[in-house]
C-alpha cells in the first residue's frame, strides 16, 4: 500500500500540539511527522522529541581549531620569518594572547554558522513541501500515512481544529 | 487650599501618568496577525516616491566621484594629495575609521547584549542596528586601505610565506586591529544574517520575477522545520554572547592604536574603556537617527517603531553619556594631575588654542546636551529631537577622535615640527564614505525587510495583559 504525505494547517500552537498528540495515538510515529511554522516553536511546547543539533559542537570544535591556530600564528610562524625588533623577544606572550582570543573567537564564529548549513542542509534547492501560509503564522504538520487511511485522519484533524487537512506534494520554494 | 484637586496637583499628575502608562500602546501588547504585519514590511520595502530615487541619485554621485573618484585620484598621485604630514601622519582616515567602528558597535549592543539580557523592546530594530554595524565596518574597512597608500600592497600584512622574508609583527597594535576587525567584520555580518534567514523566506513567498530568485537563493530553502529553528536559534545563542567579548576586543585594540604609544594625550590605561564608551555612545545616537529616518520615510513603519522604543532609547543614550562622562573625566583628570610638561601644553592648546572650539562642542553635545534633555520623558518620546540629539552626539563624537588623532600629534615633544593638521582630499573621501553608508542603507531597506517579522511575532506570543483586580496588567511568558 502506498503512502500519502497530508498537511494539517493549524491557527494555533494549542490545537496543533493536541493533533500530534491524536497522531501519536492513531500510530503515527515521530519520523514520520514533521512540523513547520513561521516562529520557532520549542518541542515541549509541541510535545515532540528533542531535536538533535551539532552546532553547539561545531562551535566548541572551531572554537579549539582557532586556538590552535592563534598559537602556531604567534608562537610558531615568528620562528620561520624572524622580525627582530629593538631587541624585544621574538614571542612574547601578552600580545599572543590577544592573537589567539581573535583566532579563537573568528574560528568559533565561522565553525556556528557554518554548523547552521551543515546540520540544516543549507542551501537546498530542490523541491519541498511547504505551503506559503506558513510564513504567515500557520502551524503545519506534515505527516505520511497510507493512502487508505487518508479519510480518517483528514476528519480527526478537522475536529481538532485544522483549517484545512490536505495532501501535499514537493514543489519548487 | 483646594484640597479635592490633590496636594500640589498630584492626582491630576498621577492620573496623566496612568494614562500614558496603557501597555496597549506597546508594540508587543498591540499585536497584528503575522499575514499583516508581513504584508506591512513588504509594502514598505516596495514603496518608493520620487523623492527616494532623487536622494538615491545624489548619494550615488557622491559616491562616484568623492568616493571612488577621489580614492583613484588619491592612488594615482600618491598620498600627497592628502594633508597628512609631518607631526600628523595619522589624519582623517583614522578618524573615519574609528568612528565608522563606533558606530558599528551599535548593532552588537542592541542585538547581542539586550537580547543576552532579554530586553523586549529591542525586537523591532534590532536589524536596523545589525546593518549599521556591517554597512559602518565596511565604512572602517576602506578608511583603512586609504589610509595605507598603497592599498595594493595591503597583503603584507597577511601571513603569506614568500622569499622575501616578510612576515607581520604580531605585537604590533596594528596587526591586533587586522585580526580584530576582520572577526568583527564576518562574525557581525553572520549575526546579521542568521536571522534574516526566516524573513528572507517570508519575502520569497510573497515575490514574483527577480525579487522572487533573489529571496529564493538567500533564503537557502528555509521552511521553518523544527529542525531547521533549533539549528539556527543555538546558533543565534551562541553568536549573541560570543560577539560581545569581541565587539569589547575591537574597540580596546583601537584604543591601543594609540595608548600603547608613550606620547602625550595617548599613553592612557583607561583608554580601552572609554574607547568602547565612546563607541557606544555614537552607535546609541546613529540607532536614534535611522530609525527617526525609518519611521518617518517608510510606510507602516509607526506601527513597528513606536515612541516606547525611542524611549528605551532615550534612557539607554543618558546612561551611556554619564558612563562616558565618567570615563573621560578620569582620563582628563589623571593627566592634568600628571604635571608632564607636554602633557600640559596639549591640554592647555585643547582648551584654548585654535581647535578649542572643536574641544567644547565635543564636552557640549556629548555630554552636557544629554544631560539636560534625557532626562526627560517627554524629549525621549519625540523622535525628531532625540534624532536630532543622537546626531549631536555623532558630531561630537567625531570631534573627539579628531581631537585625539591629529589634534594630539601636533603637540608632541618636538616644537620644532608643530604644525596643525589640515585635512585635504580627506574631506571629499569623508563625504564619499557617509554617502556610501547611506547609500547602501537606503539600498537595502528596499531589498531586505529591516522589521525582523517573525521576532516581532514571537515577542507579541510571549506577552499578554493579566487582569489583576481591576487592572490589565503586563505580562511575559518565558518562550525558550
Amino acid at each position: 500500500m502506498s503512502d500519502t504525505t497530508l498537511l494539517a494547517l493549524f491557527e494555533d500552537i494549542d490545537p496543533a500540539a493536541e493533533a500530534i498528540d491524536k497522531l501519536h495515538e492513531m500510530g503515527v510515529t515521530d519520523d514520520r511527522l514533521n512540523v513547520i511554522s513561521g516562529v520557532p516553536f520549542s518541542h515541549k511546547m509541541l510535545g515532540r522529541p528533542h531535536p538533535w543539533t551539532n552546532v553547539s559542537r561545531l562551535a566548541l570544535g572551531g572554537a579549539a581549531a582557532g586556538f590552535v591556530v592563534g598559537i602556531f600564528l604567534n608562537f610558531g610562524t615568528p620562528h620561520l620569518y624572524n622580525v627582530s625588533v629593538g631587541g624585544q623577544y621574538i614571542t612574547p606572550i601578552p600580545p599572543g594572547l590577544i592573537i589567539i582570543f581573535e583566532m579563537t573567537m573568528l574560528f568559533a564564529l565561522l565553525s556556528t554558522f557554518l554548523g547552521v548549513f551543515l546540520d540544516s542542509f543549507f542551501p537546498n534547492y530542490r523541491p519541498m513541501e511547504y505551503v506559503p501560509e506558513i510564513s504567515d503564522g500557520k502551524i503545519g504538520l506534515f505527516f505520511k500515512i497510507p493512502e487508505a487511511d487518508q479519510e480518517k485522519f483528514t476528519s480527526a484533524l478537522n475536529q481538532l481544529g485544522a483549517e484545512s487537512v490536505q495532501p501535499t506534494e514537493a514543489r519548487q520554494l | 487650599m483646594a484640597v479635592t484637586s490633590g496636594y500640589l496637583g498630584a492626582e491630576k499628575a498621577h492620573a496623566e501618568h496612568e494614562e500614558e502608562h496603557d501597555p496597549r500602546e506597546s508594540l508587543m501588547y498591540d499585536p497584528l496577525p503575522r499575514g499583516v504585519m508581513n504584508e506591512m514590511v513588504m509594502d514598505s520595502m516596495h514603496t518608493t516616491s520620487w523623492k527616494f530615487w532623487v536622494v538615491l541619485g545624489i548619494l550615488a554621485f557622491l559616491v562616484a566621484t568623492c568616493f571612488f573618484y577621489a580614492w583613484g585620484y588619491m592612488i594615482a598621485k600618491g598620498l600627497g594629495v592628502a594633508g597628512v604630514m609631518r607631526p600628523s601622519y595619522w589624519g582623517v582616515f583614522l578618524v573615519n575609521t574609528v568612528f565608522w567602528i563606533g558606530i558599528s558597535h551599535a548593532g552588537t549592543f542592541i542585538s547581542a547584549i539586550l537580547r543576552v539580557m532579554k530586553a523586549e523592546f529591542r525586537r523591532p530594530f534590532t536589524r536596523a542596528a545589525e546593518l549599521m554595524t556591517t554597512f559602518g565596518l565596511i565604512q572602517a574597512g576602506s578608511s583603512i586601505f586609504m589610509h595605507l597608500g598603497r592599498v595594493w600592497l595591503s597583503y603584507w600584512m597577511f601571513p603569506i610565506p614568500n622569499e622575501r622574508r616578510l612576515w607581520p609583527n604580531f605585537h604590533s597594535p596594528l596587526m591586533w586591529d587586522l585580526l580584530a576587525i576582520t572577526t568583527y567584520v564576518l562574525g557581525s555580518t553572520m549575526y546579521l544574517f542568521l536571522p534574516l534567514i526566516p524573513d528572507l523566506a517570508m519575502a520569497r513567498d510573497r515575490s514574483t520575477g527577480w525579487r522572487k530568485t533573489f529571496y529564493r537563493i538567500l533564503s537557502l530553502g528555509f521552511r521553518g522545520t523544527e529542525g531547521e529553528w533549533r539549528h539556527l536559534t543555538t546558533a543565534m545563542n551562541i553568536f549573541a554572547f560570543a560577539i560581545i567579548p569581541v565587539m569589547f576586543s575591537v574597540h580596546t585594540i583601537v584604543s591601543w592604536d594609540f595608548a600603547m604609544a608613550s606620547r602625550p594625550g595617548w599613553s592612557s590605561t583607561v583608554f580601552g574603556p572609554y574607547f568602547v564608551l565612546g563607541a557606544l555612545h555614537s552607535g546609541m545616537g546613529a540607532v536614534a537617527v535611522v530609525l527617526f529616518l525609518m519611521r518617518s520615510t517608510m510606510k507602516h513603519m509607526t506601527y513597528f517603531i513606536r515612541k516606547e522604543h525611542f524611549d528605551a532609547l532615550g534612557k539607554l543614550m543618558m546612561i551611556v553619556s554619564f558612563t562616558y562622562a565618567y570615563f573621560f573625566f578620569n582620563d582628563y583628570i589623571v593627566q592634568w594631575y600628571g604635571g608632564d610638561k607636554w602633557t600640559d601644553t596639549l591640554l592647555h592648546w585643547l582648551e584654548e588654542g585654535p581647535m578649542a572650539w572643536m574641544f567644547y562642542q565635543m564636552i557640549a553635545f556629548n555630554i552636557v546636551i544629554p544631560f539636560l534633555t534625557l532626562w526627560n520623558k517627554r524629549v525621549r518620546q519625540t523622535p525628531w529631537l532625540l534624532a536630532i540629539i543622537g546626531l549631536l552626539i555623532n558630531v561630537g563624537m567625531y570631534w573627539e577622535r579628531y581631537l585625539i588623532i591629529p589634534v594630539t600629534l601636533t603637540i608632541n615633544r618636538m616644537p620644532f615640527t608643530w604644525k596643525l593638521y589640515e585635512p585635504r582630499i580627506e574631506i571629499f573621501l569623508t563625504i564619499g564614505t557617509f554617502s556610501m553608508f547611506l547609500l547602501f542603507y537606503m539600498i537595502a531597506s528596499r531589498l531586505i525587510p529591516l522589521i525582523p517579522v517573525w521576532e516581532v511575532q514571537e515577542g507579541q506570543m510571549v506577552h499578554s495583559l493579566r487582569k489583576v483586580g481591576k487592572a490589565q496588567v503586563p505580562t511575559v511568558s518565558e518562550f525558550e
